[in-house]
């Protein structure tokens, strides 16, 4: 081994330290030659799991150092349909200073009545915001824009969307109203629900006038305080308050948040987010270990004779066991250091890309757990990966400082480093999965990159002995070609099990994509519905099924009365002690869609109990959809308690439905006897579904007509909702692809890597052809038919490999159809071809403009 | 027979190849008791470098029984031989297998630190000075000269003060007068230490600076000769 001799220094200060680490740090003079993509894969994997937890740190500690003005206050409560009255009121309002805000869906309309959107419509108080301000574009007040006299103000989109411009008039509800100012900026918009459409400010008194507001509606009443400053720290105030509340509302039924966490789902969501990209780093990592692999044992071979000193000398195998693994965790720990402060930039880099895209500003902000996280994974990865060559380099035998080895024997670690290695591999996996709140899918997630690992060693280990048994082929270049792909030593098991793993993943997302995509755009548009009324009057019922098929004769109406109301108790227990399953938390989440009906909704299957006779008056009863009730350990017979419109109602579950939700027919979570609600305020809520072949015109037509006759509804056009949905699934499949190149980007760092360690043995059997006669063409062409070759193999298992497991992605976890595309599939295997084909063509033309002679001389 | 440092009874040593197995040493009978100084010589092939890896402890017979230093091969495991080896034998190699990551001193030390000296690094430098080549400690290999670095891992073979000193063709990689200098200073030093030397060699000259040659031919002792002082 060649030493660099100026680069080395001889410290005295070893002497003091143990034998081991004094061993390592002088093997370590060297330098990182040989290290340098050991480096690159840990840091690639441990930049990725950083990454992503530093942002999801910076948008969390955003939300703590914001909370108070996303909130819009120290505490905010929510409640559907009815606003706090009489003694709710006089006791919020004792609790410090207080605002008052009413949030619905309406339609805002053209004066004219040529257009229309769905729009988010707020109404404010005097007092909101309480906390930040809302900025207007045209630098007006909010008080100037909206309650002085009566007037809007909208966020641009709509302007645009309407063709309307500041000045011009906008209908809504029973009220043309003038449109004043432009939204800029909303403090607390972020902590309300999900919206569907641009924002409409108007003041709370000219929100009751549009006649939009009466005790059914689907509105949701909110309260933002700040409570009286006395002293104590927030944490106690706040839960001073929760008690409070609780003891003197017990039955109001809001819905509680406050600054530490403004927007729950948000959290849950960027969380789920977090541990799901985790998952996804630690596959570039494993993928990156095959490097690590490499690597090491590159290494240790060149240093054979070294180790067989030292056992001539009297070291034992702990010693040489000790010092090169010694050696292997500091060569982590630089790639674990390289990749963290990679990681940290990471948030930097997004906030400066996509700014105004995200939620909110994020800090920067890093916990000791996501770095503590990224580092245990790159520790535990870089030693699974490593004990197994270290393993082989204890049994070096010392004869081969006597004699020359051809080739090594293929040697098995002794059984200590063999269970050593599994305890590793199985502290992995628990890691992985007690560290994710959806254990079941980092279980699977563990599962399927053991299988994919093993496939492709199995396939790399099975390519080398069939090229060799295949009957040699009569041109040279193709001989060559299969003759290196059966190479002991060679390329195959490297490229083999890092592209393909690398690849699979990006065939399973492609398909997934594409799976999702078709159901959104195809599958679900054919058999849902164009549109969904909200907020329909009883009594404007038959008139609204006569202008409809006045409209379109052959349309299909189905309606539903639709409350809104908060699950308080399951089985006596309070909602928020219960420990649901992850797919069924969201259900004790605010407030649900509750309905009530005489017969078994159209799209629901009975698979448990009895449903209620139409002229039913016992007890209520309850309806539940099956996987909802399994999550929540509700069975037949159990009760559950809902708090609508300020009252809780406890009724038994009478029997469980199946239901078909892709088909977006009309159905609810809970559907109650209608004795139960039957005698509540409430509206209707429709849908009306178009013949196939009715055209847009037509569909455009019937919604203005709607919105002339029933001003007070609001229609959601399905194809938009879907759409909007749309765009929020390609930017969650963005993020997801973007990490899945990463594990890419790791097997080329690998193909790098073993493409490296070959070189001189590719060199040196190019200088034995070109001496035999051999063209440079031809030697070029071999290479590229074995990395072709190479290539293609892998990526055709991949493919097969991809797309079983998003067929299991989809139909057995999303329960959708799923949609072959053989162009992703392709796409995604030409990317591979081609990168392999490059790195090759890299290499080859290394090989070839070597000088021949120092490797035809004798050593 | 009771001073034998060295006892080889019938040692065979056989190994496998692809083309069956090839006996390397055959029936093979040896004594060498304490300060003698030996030669081993023979053709290629002759099995005398496998001998010498054997009194080494640094390949098992297969069959036969292999005695050192009182020491039964046989009963010790890989670790324990490794230990046995680093207290009571010295190796000289003919490509010297100096670690090139370690200065001179650490080098010499090796062995030292292996057996858990605490002075390892003080009997180094002692032991450097007695060849010569104290103002090298802080030397890397390959800022030594072959000479230098043959005097170097002698030092490293002599360091743990071994009641044995093994060397396989000490002088291969030097040249004439080098290999003079280094093998005068091996003689001197085993002579000063009294230690048993059992010197691989296809160099005549040098094989009749030993009180006895042995001859080597196919695996087999085919010879032996008592050289007069």
């Amino acid at each position: 081994m060649t030493v660099v001799v100026s680069d080395l220094k001889a410290p005295v200060l070893r002497r003091r330290l143990p034998l081991l680490v004094s061993l390592a740090l002088r093997e370590q003079r060297n330098g990182l030659k040989g290290f340098y993509v050991f480096i690159a894969c840990v840091a690639l994997g441990v930049a990725v799991i950083t990454g992503v937890g530093a942002l999801a740190d910076a948008l969390r500690a955003s939300f703590e150092r914001q909370g108070e003005t996303l909130i819009g206050g120290d505490v905010a409560l929510a409640r559907p349909h009815r606003p706090a009255e009489g003694q709710e009121r006089s006791w919020l309002w004792q609790q410090g200073r207080i605002s008052e805000t009413a949030t619905m869906r309406a339609m805002a309309r053209r004066t004219d009545g040529t257009d229309q959107a769905l729009v988010e419509l707020k109404g404010v108080d005097a007092a909101y915001p309480l906390v930040g301000a809302v900025s207007l574009l045209e630098g007006l007040s909010l008080t100037a824009a909206v309650r002085e006299e009566a007037g809007v103000a909208v966020d641009p989109i709509l302007l645009d969307r309407l063709g309307l411009k500041i000045g011009d008039s906008l209908s809504i509800g029973h009220l043309k109203l003038p449109i004043r100012a432009s939204i800029g900026a909303e403090p607390d918009r972020i902590s309300e629900r999900l919206s569907v459409g641009p924002r409409v400010l108007v003041s709370l008194e000219t929100l009751r006038r549009t006649g939009l507001i009466d005790p059914g509606s689907l509105v949701s009443w909110r309260y933002a305080l700040k409570l009286g400053a006395d002293g104590a720290p927030l944490a106690d105030q706040l839960a001073s308050f929760r008690n409070a509340m609780k003891e003197a509302l017990p039955e109001a039924g809001f819905t509680l948040r406050d600054r530490r966490d403004p927007s729950p789902q948000l959290s849950r969501t960027l969380e789920r987010l977090r541990q799901f990209l985790t998952l996804v780093g630690l596959a570039a990592l494993l993928v990156g270990g095959v490097g690590v692999a490499n690597a090491v044992a590159t290494y240790l071979d060149r240093r054979r004779k070294v180790i067989a000193a030292f056992k001539s000398l009297g070291a034992s195998k702990r010693i040489i066991f000790g010092v090169h693994l010694l050696q292997v965790i500091f060569i982590a720990g630089i790639g674990i250091v390289a990749g963290s402060l990679l990681g940290m930039l990471i948030p930097v880099a997004l906030t400066s890309a996509l700014g105004d895209a995200l939620p909110i500003k994020a800090d920067i902000a890093l916990s000791a757990r996501s770095l503590l996280t990224a580092a245990a994974y790159g520790l535990l990865v870089s030693l699974l990966f490593s004990l197994w060559p270290l393993g082989r380099a204890e049994a070096v035998p010392t004869a081969v400082l006597f004699r020359d080895e051809v080739a090594p024997g293929p040697v098995l670690p002794r059984w200590g480093v063999i269970v050593l290695t599994l305890a590793i591999g199985a502290l992995l996996a628990a890691f992985a999965i007690f560290s994710s709140e959806a254990r079941l899918l980092a279980f699977y997630s563990c599962l399927g990159v053991l299988l994919v690992f093993a496939v492709f060693t199995g396939l790399g280990a099975a390519i080398s002995p069939v090229a060799r048994g295949i009957r040699r082929p009569r041109r040279p270049e193709l001989a060559l070609a299969i003759g290196d792909l059966g190479a002991p030593g060679g390329l195959t098991r490297s490229v083999v099990i890092s592209l393909g793993a690398g690849l699979s993943l990006l065939v399973t997302v492609a398909l997934v994509d594409r799976s999702v995509v078709a159901e959104l755009t195809e599958h679900l548009p054919e058999s849902s519905p164009n549109y969904f009324i909200l907020d329909l009057k009883r009594d404007e019922s038959e008139a609204f099924q006569k202008l409809v098929r006045s409209e379109v004769g052959e349309a299909r109406i189905e309606q539903a009365p639709m409350l809104r109301g908060r699950i308080m108790q399951v089985a006596g227990r309070p909602a928020e002690q219960v420990k649901a399953a992850p797919e069924a938390q969201w259900v004790l989440n605010g407030d649900r869609g509750l309905s009530y009906a005489e017969a078994v909704p159209a799209g629901s299957k009975l698979v448990a109990g009895q449903w209620w006779p139409a002229d039913y008056a016992g007890e209520p009863l309850v309806s539940l959809e099956a996987e909802i009730a399994k999550g929540l350990g509700l069975k037949l017979g159990d009760t559950v308690t809902v708090n609508v419109l300020g009252r809780n109602v406890t009724a038994r579950v009478a029997n469980l439905r199946e239901v078909k939700w892709e088909s977006l027919s009309l159905n609810f979570v809970l559907v109650f006897s209608p004795n139960t609600l039957q005698g509540a305020p409430h509206n209707l809520l429709a849908t009306v579904t178009l013949p196939k072949e009715a055209s847009l015109a037509t569909e455009a037509k019937l919604a203005q007509a709607i919105g002339r006759a029933f001003p007070a509804s609001t229609a959601i056009r399905v194809k938009d909702a879907l759409d909007a949905f749309g765009v929020i699934f390609a930017r969650v499949m963005l993020a997801v692809r973007s990490a899945g190149s990463v594990t890419l980007i790791a097997g080329a760092l690998v193909l790098a890597g073993a493409l490296a360690t070959a070189q001189r043995r590719r060199i040196q059997q190019a200088a034995i052809l070109k001496a035999l006669g051999a063209t440079r063409r031809r030697i070029l062409l071999s290479h590229l038919l074995e990395y072709v070759l190479l290539a293609v193999l892998t990526s055709f298992i991949s493919f097969l490999i991809g797309t079983a497991a998003a067929w299991l992605a989809v139909t057995q976890a999303m329960e959708l159809e799923f949609t072959f595309s053989l162009w992703a599939a392709l796409q995604t295997m030409g990317l591979a071809t081609l990168l392999v084909a490059a790195f090759g063509a890299f290499g080859t033309w290394r090989v070839l403009k070597a000088p021949t002679i120092p490797y035809l001389r004798a050593d | 027979m009771a001073n034998n440092l060295i006892s080889l009874s019938n040692v065979n040593l056989t190994l496998p190849s692809r083309a069956g197995p090839v006996a390397i040493l055959r029936d093979v009978v040896l004594n060498i008791g304490t300060a003698e100084a030996v030669a081993i010589v023979g053709p290629s092939g002759s099995g005398k470098t496998s001998l010498l890896m054997i009194v080494a402890g640094l390949e098992r017979a297969t069959s036969g029984r292999v005695v050192v230093a009182g020491h039964d091969f046989a009963r010790l495991d890989e670790d324990r031989l490794a230990a046995v080896r680093g207290a009571n034998i010295g190796i000289v190699f003919q490509a010297f297998h100096l670690v090139p990551t370690m200065t001179a001193l650490e080098n010499v030390a090796l062995p030292l630190e292996f057996a858990g000296r605490p002075d390892a690094f003080e009997r180094a430098g002692e032991m450097l000075a007695e060849v010569g080549l104290a103002q090298r400690a802080q030397h890397f290999p390959a800022q030594l000269s072959g000479g230098e670095q043959q005097r170097v891992a002698i030092a490293r073979a002599l360091s743990p003060r071994p009641q044995i000193i093994l060397a396989d063709e000490p002088t291969g990689n030097l040249d004439g007068k080098t290999g003079a200098h280094v093998v005068d200073l091996l003689f001197e030093l085993q002579r000063r230490r009294q230690s048993t030397l059992l010197l691989v060699t296809h160099d005549p000259g040098l094989a009749r600076r030993c009180g006895r040659v042995i001859e080597m031919q196919d695996g087999c002792i085919s010879g032996a000769e008592l050289v007069s002082a």
